[in-house]
């Protein structure tokens, strides 16, 4: 047993802290999260250039062939800093998902432009139903010419207005059990019928409506077997949700260095607030919950890296914790501040701008504790 | 990061000698006590036997230097000794006491060399048995208000006063204690820490009427002490308890899973019908239960971290008491859920419908005490805070070996 970072870890970790510090203070963050893009080009090619957007795609596909656990140290960094980038809908999500299912083609073509930043890919799963399971995809994706036509609507979309291509989740078939009939499609965003527009609101990430009209998708683009995706997206998202986590993770740490600096320097009643008890227990929660969210997160990534019994155990274990303390530490947080944590300027309302909308992404603590529940025999 | 222990071909060979040598030696005939810590006597009396034996062999205080009685074994033996002795149902005895788990630890630190060679050999023979005798009536979390005093009077202290809530039900050979050594000294820097033979004459000890253990209360009476039982200076004292408490405040941590009271629940909820279908299968309940699991993930997670820091020695800030703390407020939640789920009948010790043979009734009343003794909640909180370094008391974590 060894709960430390390998000394090559270590490196990338302080390599990765120290970019965050020097390229991605907060009011550099604001400017990208207030830009209608959500999105920086210089910064996704300065990440490109160190070789850390293809870390997890293997090397035979351009990437660098890295684990979850290596790429888990860059992620808690980018959310110590909350960065909004496509990083993790594009050569996390997507990639895996191409890396699961793909045929050795469709590999050869689509990977090398995710590792490289070239291009961006978003997955269109979730629908205005909103939901994770393979219920919730009911758009439908019918059999024409040498293809399928797609129809429907999916909501909540994030990076989809940056991304060149989406991969897009239909229903082909319907009739048999929720997880059989589901295709999944590699779709230009720029493709005819395909329009997306990005919400406004509340969220740490921008979400995208995106509406197909008779989108015509040739059967070769199809990732997988035809009714055949949801073998594909159940491992592939798993591990997408823990990385997901690390960031959480990352960002509930800076959460608790921001409150606890705080805490020393703001005076009241002539002593610094966290001299007093109560504030105190903020405090506690933060890094309770902070804990928690690492520990459940990276015992979930080595259970995946290393193929161990109970990984999926473990990734439901780790989002249901991450998203509920990350949530929870934030509002912590806000005790200890009071009105200026929601200044702007001072920037804790990135962090729980994120999570909030991170709450619900790759499945809200509900839906990993009723997966959890069944895997329990309950 | 690897979350697991790897054995090697000659550890795995050594399980198989333990688990061989146990099968063997354990004591049979026990009574199977619906209150583990209120065994007959004659189950203590076979446990202390037992651990006496397993001194014999280094498997007692297996991680301890052999010159101090010590097995000299590493903590991946250690381990395996306790993954093997967990799987039998043994009396708590048989798993230590606050002599090798928490004195011990502390002598190591601060005893000459004279007292770890005199002192050590005594906690980790398995045949004596030692308590922790920290509280008193007028100081539970402010420890250091304690009133008895140890006033030396050349080469002795005389002890006059009164400990309560310590120790176990049955016999006791050693106190590990705490008095005050200079009246007239500032808190902190006016108590001495000594390891005193329970049979001194002025030593009387008394039971306690309590709703769960068999703690006891302990009084000096003018006992004449040798000043050599005193552990480190004479006013060290406080110093000498850190390393005590850190151990006791969760910085120990916890490698091997003996609590099964979560793998009972679930079980038992699985396969118990109620009104037509499986206990689990009510979705409220099967909600609980699974809040229940995570809780006990975060919790096992925290206390192997707190194993693992120990063991590659990272030095502790916060991680001792945040253990502790959560294990404190998990506890009682469990307890919670056990009754929320599995009904009255947890609450009731002689009735076939008691799960488990009324052995979960125990669990409800000990989640009652759990928050309390080793530092209450409210104590452990303000330690992490004085190590997140918010408090007007800043501090570090206290020396080990």
């Amino acid at each position: 047993m060894d709960l430390s970072l390998t000394e090559a870890q270590e490196l990338l970790r302080n390599a990765a802290a120290d970019f965050m510090k020097n390229e991605a203070p907060k009011t550099v963050v604001r400017q990208i999260d207030e830009n209608p893009s959500g999105f920086s080009p210089e910064m996704w090619r300065k990440m490109g250039d160190l070789g850390w957007i293809g870390m997890l795609i293997p090397t035979e596909y351009g990437g660098g062939g890295r684990n979850l656990m290596d790429t888990a140290v860059i992620y808690e960094e980018m959310g110590r800093a909350a960065l909004p980038t496509p990083h993790h809908s594009s050569a996390v999500t997507c990639a895996l998902i191409i890396m699961q299912g793909g045929s050795e083609a469709q590999k050869r073509s689509l990977l090398p432009a995710l590792a490289t930043g070239q291009k961006i890919m978003a997955l269109a799963f979730t629908e205005p139903e909103y939901g994770w399971g393979p219920e919730a995809v009911k758009m439908n994706a019918t059999k024409s010419d040498g293809g399928f036509t797609l129809n429907g609507t999916k909501l909540f979309i994030p990076d989809a207005q940056v991304a060149d291509q989406l991969l897009v989740a239909a229903r082909t078939s319907s009739g048999g059990s929720p997880e059989s009939g589901i295709t999944l499609f590699v779709v230009e965003k720029g493709a005819s019928g395909v329009s997306s527009r990005a919400l406004s609101g509340f969220s740490g990430e921008k979400l995208n409506e995106i509406t197909f009209s008779n989108v015509n998708v040739d059967s070769a683009n199809v990732i997988g077997s035809v009714d055949g995706g949801w073998s594909i997206l159940e491992p592939a998202l798993d591990r997408a949700t823990v990385l997901l986590c690390a960031y959480m993770t990352g960002a509930g740490a800076q959460v608790l260095d921001i409150s606890v600096d705080y805490s020393n320097t703001r005076v009241a009643f002539g002593t610094p607030i966290g001299r007093f008890q109560r504030v105190q227990d903020h405090l506690i929660d933060i890094v309770n919950g902070v804990d928690a969210s690492r520990y459940t997160t990276y015992e979930a990534i080595w259970k995946l890296d290393e193929n161990k019994p109970g990984a999926t155990e473990s990734v439901c274990v780790a989002k249901a914790v991450s998203s509920e303390s990350f949530y929870n530490l934030c509002d912590s947080a806000h005790h200890v501040h009071g009105g200026i944590g929601i200044d702007k300027d001072y920037g804790l309302f990135m962090y729980t701008k994120k999570s909030r909308s991170l709450y619900h992404y790759l499945g809200d603590p509900v839906y990993h504790k009723r997966r959890l529940a069944k895997l329990l025999n309950l | 990061m690897d979350f697991e222990f790897y054995y090697t071909k000659e550890q795995e060979e050594f399980r198989k000698e333990v688990r061989g040598w146990l099968e063997k030696n354990v004591p049979v005939g026990l009574h199977e006590a619906i209150d583990p810590e209120a065994g007959p006597y004659e189950d203590f009396l076979k446990g202390v036997e037992f651990r006496t034996k397993l001194a014999e062999k280094g498997w007692y205080a297996a991680t301890w230097p052999k010159e101090y009685g010590g097995g000299g074994l590493s903590s991946a033996h250690k381990v395996i000794i306790d993954e093997e002795l967990g799987s039998f149902d043994l009396p708590g005895i048989v798993h230590g006491d606050t002599g090798n788990g928490l004195f011990g630890p502390a002598v190591m630190v601060w005893g000459t060399e004279e007292q770890k060679r005199s002192f050590l050999p005594i906690v980790t023979s398995g045949k004596y048995v030692t308590w922790q005798c920290f509280t008193e009536p007028e100081a539970g979390s402010d420890l250091a208000s304690m009133r008895t005093t140890a006033i030396r009077h050349g080469d002795e202290f005389i002890l006059n006063g009164n400990k309560i809530f310590v120790g176990q039900l049955h016999d006791v050979d050693y106190l590990y204690t705490l008095a005050i050594t200079a009246p007239d000294n500032p808190r902190h820097n006016n108590i001495g820490a000594f390891f005193v033979p329970a049979n001194l004459p002025g030593i009387t000890i008394g039971h306690l009427d309590l709703l769960v253990g068999g703690k006891r209360t302990i009084f000096f009476e003018d006992v004449h002490l040798p000043a050599s039982q005193l552990i480190g200076g004479d006013t060290d004292g406080w110093k000498v308890t850190q390393t005590s408490l850190e151990l006791e405040h969760g910085g120990a941590g916890s490698a091997v899973d003996n609590d099964r009271y979560m793998e009972k629940l679930l079980d038992y909820s699985r396969n118990t019908m109620r009104n037509g279908a499986p206990i689990s299968k009510d979705p409220e309940n099967q909600s609980a239960l699974v809040d229940a699991y995570i809780g006990y993930q975060v919790n096992r997670l925290f206390g192997l971290r707190n194993y693992w820091m120990r063991s590659s020695r990272t030095p502790f800030t916060y991680e001792g008491s945040q253990y502790s703390l959560n294990r404190k407020i998990f506890n009682p939640k469990l307890a919670e859920i056990m009754l929320k789920v599995l009904g009255p009948q947890v609450l009731i010790t002689d009735h076939p419908s008691a799960p488990y043979a009324g052995r979960l009734e125990y669990h409800i009343r000990n989640s009652i005490r759990i928050p309390h003794p080793g530092g209450t909640v409210e104590i452990q909180k303000l330690i992490m805070a004085r190590r997140l370094g918010v408090s007007r008391t800043r501090e570090q974590g206290a020396a080990y070996i």
